[in-house]
């Protein structure tokens, strides 16, 4: 097999059901040992679009290159993809053994060896010895941990993963950002992971795809699509954003553009103090300050008419009051032209 | 098979048995009690409606002496059609004419089968019951109806002088009963098969080729009822005269076990047994069945449908059955039931029940001038055939002349139950 | 208004004790159920330990085991061998023929195709059973349209080698056990249909997918998967059939070639012997055949879902 060859090609994938258009002639090409994330909200296409890479569907037309071989009608058991449901689809009848051992099993590996690497994976996601439990018996993030395992012990090529932290509490869900990414390094094997969480996937992936409607808005490294998004759904869907038209865009850039502005890249100044010169800046009023714990969000009217978000670090406590006048700066480059 | 499965049983029985054993020494002891209960209860209510039974009181021993007048009903337990009102056919009624007369309000329960009449005389309260031979010695045993006194039957001495005395209903020479009507099982045969009528029961019981050049297997029938092994009997006391077989109801042993093996000989030849005479009529017509032991009403109804099937009664002669009517130990209405006897055999009567029934009259004077019967009907429903018949009545172990030798019926059933499960 | 303070205290006596409360609402159903299911079973089994005097036909209220004695007969051994032969033929072949039909109406079938396969299944339900029973019977006689059919395609080779099969051949399909067995599977194919369709409609299709996923064919996945998960179904429905099955006595009067079944034994041993205990003890059969039955299928974690 090619090394170089993509681990996944999509090529004008389109898929609908009935007059629907879950996916619309989507291409998308995925490197071997990356971790993709494909993000966006529910009913854009993403999971349609795991689903036929997984070949649980078939794409109503297009083709889809598994490693470089044409994929588009094989059915699952003939792929070399392995999935992480979003309920986990634990087999409930079996013993946690049984479940991660299950691909092996139907592989004829022989018992010992298959024992053996069932104790290897559950060592793995840190579940060792509870091999005869049946998954009714464990909690949510240990499901989780054998979903994960039982999709890896078949040391597959590539692994996809289908909102699989999305059952899970905040502080579970972080530890297995953490724990995912490791693994991920760990084995070097291609993650594609499904999202609608926009900090999961600016977190894990090394590229991701935005979807929205069927297709793909954006696609790049988590920087890109945040500093420079490139519609203006990515900036909304991804992060926060003020986004900067017409009259407004006007008395800011002196363009008729369209541009969007990170809360987090203004600056708040004294109005009384002289404003740097190599920034931008804006006089405005504060109207609303909401308190964040790590940070605070400003809401700034300004003169003689729009309103910006802007975001403040709490590295000391704020002296800002609401009716404050404010100087707000920023540099040209944050200021993204869509 | 067998040996493994009875020992296998065998092990599980006696596990049961150890648990089993505790749990009914208790409810035994519950049963007995709940028992003694039930009859005291059903001693006291006997008493009271005998009691208000009004003129003569009812009692298994001794016959009545005389008939008072009627106390306004009575309760007739009967075969379906055997007392009929009218109320299917206007010209069909002997029952209102009795009431106008006699002001004795007929009331009718009907029963299927001779053991649902046998029960429910065990357990109802009935005057009169029209008893089938298989029936008449279990109610007389069981002590469930009255000697008759028949010299309050004014028309007794019209009855058939060879079914005055039968032994069905004359115990030690007392009467237990009045006969009411007879029929025949009969040969029912396809006409397309045999061009003459067959003359033995070979034709079911023996393999053979019939005049139609094909094997009779799987294409005779016989009855699915544990009397049905008299009719074999019947056969084996022609065929076989070393057995002495004089009365097929009355098996001894050796006896028995050749009647069941001729039969279980004749299961090999049976594709499917009849209970239900309208199932037979339809084995006759889309079966392809050419000779069975039947009933006259099957070859009536098939002859109705213009099928070509006749019946015959061979030179083995063949089996019957007879009513009798008979009054309950405990009638609460003596005196209407004396009345119901006396006029179940008037003329008018026996000749319109036999018109109806296809039976025959028990009263050979019905033969003559009856409208709905006809001049041939008596004939037509077998009249002549009396000395072929040998007549149902239920076998049991006692083989009449004291001895306990004779196989009862009970193990008829079982040993019927087994030859058609043999197959 | 002066029964209400009252009222309301019975209330508040109810709600803090849930367990009168329950008690009274139960009392009614339960005195039936053991009124008339338990005792009456319970009086069954205590006649069956009676047995019948040959010489008067009567009753005799004695605790004996010769009753049951009288059971083990080869006869009767026959008659339990061939009945419960049929009902594990019948209960295999409808859930052949009804997984399908359940599967398709669980998986695929759209709503208003799923209400019209519950009422295809359903709808012989409401038509009276002997009029089935012998509805088959015509359609299976030597003459019927069966047969009629069968020589239309000249498939009459093919039908006589089947009855000319020992043990379950005839003279025609209609007194042939094979006749008897079609329309056994006809009559109890919606019970099995039923609950194996609602069985079905438990197991998650994701389960489905994760088994094809990790290297599941499909016949690896349905032997593996969807058949553990559906068993209780199976079983459920199996109960059903079987145990129909063990207690007819109708059909196999009406087809077949008049063998006795258990229910034709009880019925004439109690309706035309009036061997009532032996009848009873006949009685006893099927309920020991189902409860080995049950603890089969305990052991095989039919129940596990329960």
């Amino acid at each position: 097999m090619n090394s170089i060859a993509p681990a996944v090609e999509l090529i004008e994938v389109t898929r609908h059901f009935g007059d629907v258009k879950a996916l619309n002639a989507v291409s998308l090409t995925i490197q071997q040992g990356e971790f993709f994330a494909m993000l966006g909200p529910s009913g854009s296409g993403k999971t349609t679009c795991l689903r036929l890479i997984a070949g649980f569907d078939q794409p109503s037309s297009g083709h889809i290159r598994i490693a470089g071989q044409d994929a588009t009608a094989l059915p699952p058991y003939e792929r070399d993809v392995n999935t992480v449901f979003q309920d986990y689809a634990l087999f409930p009848h079996m013993t946690l053994g049984d479940n991660i051992g299950y691909s092996l099993m139907l592989k004829k590996v022989p018992k010992s060896e298959r024992l053996k690497r069932v104790a290897d994976m559950l060592d793995l996601v840190q579940l060792s010895g509870l091999e005869h439990r049946k998954p009714a018996q464990l909690s949510g993030g240990q499901r989780q941990r054998v979903a994960l395992a039982r999709a890896l012990v078949n040391q597959p090529k590539m692994l996809l993963l289908d909102e699989p932290l999305g059952a899970l509490d905040l502080k579970l869900r972080q530890q297995m950002q953490i724990e995912l990414k490791t693994i991920q390094r760990q084995l070097g094997i291609t993650f594609i992971f499904v999202t609608h969480d926009q900090e999961e996937a600016l977190t894990m992936s090394d590229r991701l795809a935005v979807f929205n409607q069927g297709k793909i808005e954006q696609m790049g490294s988590p920087v890109e699509v945040y500093e420079r998004p490139a519609t203006a759904f990515v900036a909304n869907f991804v992060g926060v954003s003020n986004w900067i038209s017409g009259q407004l865009a006007q008395l800011l850039t002196g363009s008729a553009q369209s541009f969007v502005l990170r809360p987090e890249k203004i600056q708040m100044l004294d109005p009384n103090l002289p404003p740097p010169a190599d920034l931008c800046s804006a006089m405005g009023k504060i109207k609303n300050i909401l308190y964040l714990g790590m940070y605070t969000r400003y809401e700034i009217g300004l003169q003689p008419e729009g309103l910006l978000s802007v975001v403040e670090q709490n590295r000391q406590s704020s002296h800002w009051a609401e009716g404050d006048a404010v100087r707000l700066l920023w540099q040209r480059e944050h200021l993204v032209m869509i | 098979m067998y040996i493994k499965l009875s020992h296998i049983l065998e092990k599980l029985y006696s596990s049961i048995i150890v648990l089993l054993s505790s749990i009914f020494k208790f409810s035994a002891f519950l049963y007995r009690l709940w028992f003694r209960r039930l009859i005291s209860v059903l001693l006291c209510t006997f008493l009271l409606l005998v009691n208000t039974g009004g003129a003569i009181a009812a009692s298994s021993v001794g016959a009545v002496k005389k008939v008072g007048s009627g106390e306004g009903a009575v309760s007739i337990l009967a075969w379906p059609g055997y007392i009929e009102r009218g109320e299917t056919d206007p010209s069909y009624d002997w029952v209102t004419g009795f009431e106008a007369e006699t002001s004795c309000k007929v009331s009718v329960k009907t029963a299927a089968t001779s053991d649902e009449m046998v029960t429910l005389m065990n357990q109802g309260r009935y005057d009169v019951v029209t008893a089938s031979g298989d029936a008449t010695r279990r109610l007389i045993a069981g002590g469930k109806v009255q000697e008759v006194n028949i010299d309050l039957v004014p028309s007794w001495n019209q009855v058939d002088p060879r079914l005055q005395n039968a032994s069905w209903h004359t115990v030690d020479g007392k009467h237990y009963g009045v006969p009411y009507q007879w029929g025949s099982n009969v040969l029912m045969y396809n006409t397309d098969t045999f061009s003459q009528p067959p003359t033995s029961w070979n034709v079911v019981f023996e393999e053979q080729i019939l005049p139609d050049g094909k094997s009779n297997k799987g294409r005779v029938q016989a009855y699915d009822g544990p009397i049905y092994i008299a009719d074999a009997a019947l056969y084996l006391k022609a065929h076989q005269p070393e057995l002495g077989i004089t009365d097929p109801y009355e098996l001894t042993r050796p006896q028995f076990k050749a009647a069941i093996a001729l039969l279980k000989q004749q299961r090999q030849l049976v594709s499917r047994y009849w209970h239900d005479a309208n199932v037979q009529v339809d084995d006759f017509t889309n079966e392809g069945m050419v000779a069975s032991g039947s009933w006259p009403f099957q070859v009536n109804l098939l002859q109705g449908n213009q099928a070509s099937v006749k019946s015959t009664i061979p030179t083995e002669g063949a089996t019957g059955w007879a009513d009798t009517t008979m009054i309950h130990a405990q009638a609460p209405h003596p005196n209407c039931a004396y009345k119901w006897l006396e006029h179940s055999i008037s003329p008018k009567v026996q000749g319109d029940v036999a018109a109806w029934f296809g039976s025959v009259p028990t009263v050979p004077q019905a033969c003559e001038g009856n409208a709905l019967l006809g001049a041939e009907g008596c004939k037509t429903n077998g009249a002549d055939n009396f000395d072929k018949i040998s007549f149902w009545h239920t076998p049991i172990a006692d083989c009449g002349d004291g001895t306990r030798q004779c196989v009862p019926y009970s193990e008829w059933a079982s040993n019927y139950l087994a030859v058609i499960g043999s197959r | 208004m002066s029964s209400s303070p009252k009222r309301r205290q019975i209330a508040n006596f109810l709600y803090s004790r849930p367990n009168v409360l329950l008690l009274l609402l139960l009392s009614l159903p339960l005195l039936w159920f053991g009124g008339v299911y338990v005792s009456s079973l319970m009086t069954l089994l205590l006649q069956s330990f009676f047995h019948l005097d040959d010489f008067t036909g009567q009753v005799v209220h004695e605790f004996t085991f010769s009753t049951y004695r009288a059971l083990l007969t080869e006869a009767n051994l026959r008659i339990v061998l061939r009945t419960v032969t049929m009902a594990i033929a019948v209960s295999i072949t409808t859930i052949f023929l009804a997984f399908p039909i359940a599967f398709y109406m669980a998986r695929y079938a759209t709503p208003p195709v799923k209400a019209a396969l519950y009422l295809a299944v359903v709808l012989p339900l409401w038509a009276n059973y002997l009029v089935r029973v012998y509805a088959w019977k015509l359609i299976l006689a030597k003459e019927g349209i069966l047969t009629w059919l069968i020589h239309l395609f000249h498939l009459d080779g093919l039908l006589n080698l089947l009855l000319s099969l020992p043990g379950i051949g005839g003279s025609s399909l209609s007194v042939s056990t094979i006749g008897m067995f079609l329309a056994f599977v006809y009559l109890w194919l919606p019970y099995m249909i039923l609950p194996l369709e609602a069985a079905l409609e438990r197991v998650p299709q994701s389960l489905m997918e994760a088994s094809a996923d990790l290297g599941g064919k499909p016949w690896q996945s349905f032997r593996h998967v969807l058949l553990p998960l559906a068993f209780p179904g199976v079983v459920a429905g199996s109960i059903f059939t079987f145990s129909l099955t063990l207690g007819d006595f109708i059909t196999p009067s009406v087809l077949g070639n008049s063998s006795p079944f258990i229910g034709q034994a009880i019925y004439v041993q109690q309706g035309t012997a009036g061997n009532v205990p032996l009848a009873a003890a006949f009685t006893v059969v099927p309920m020991v055949i189902m409860l080995i039955y049950l603890a089969g299928a305990k052991r095989l974690g039919a129940f596990d879902a329960l």
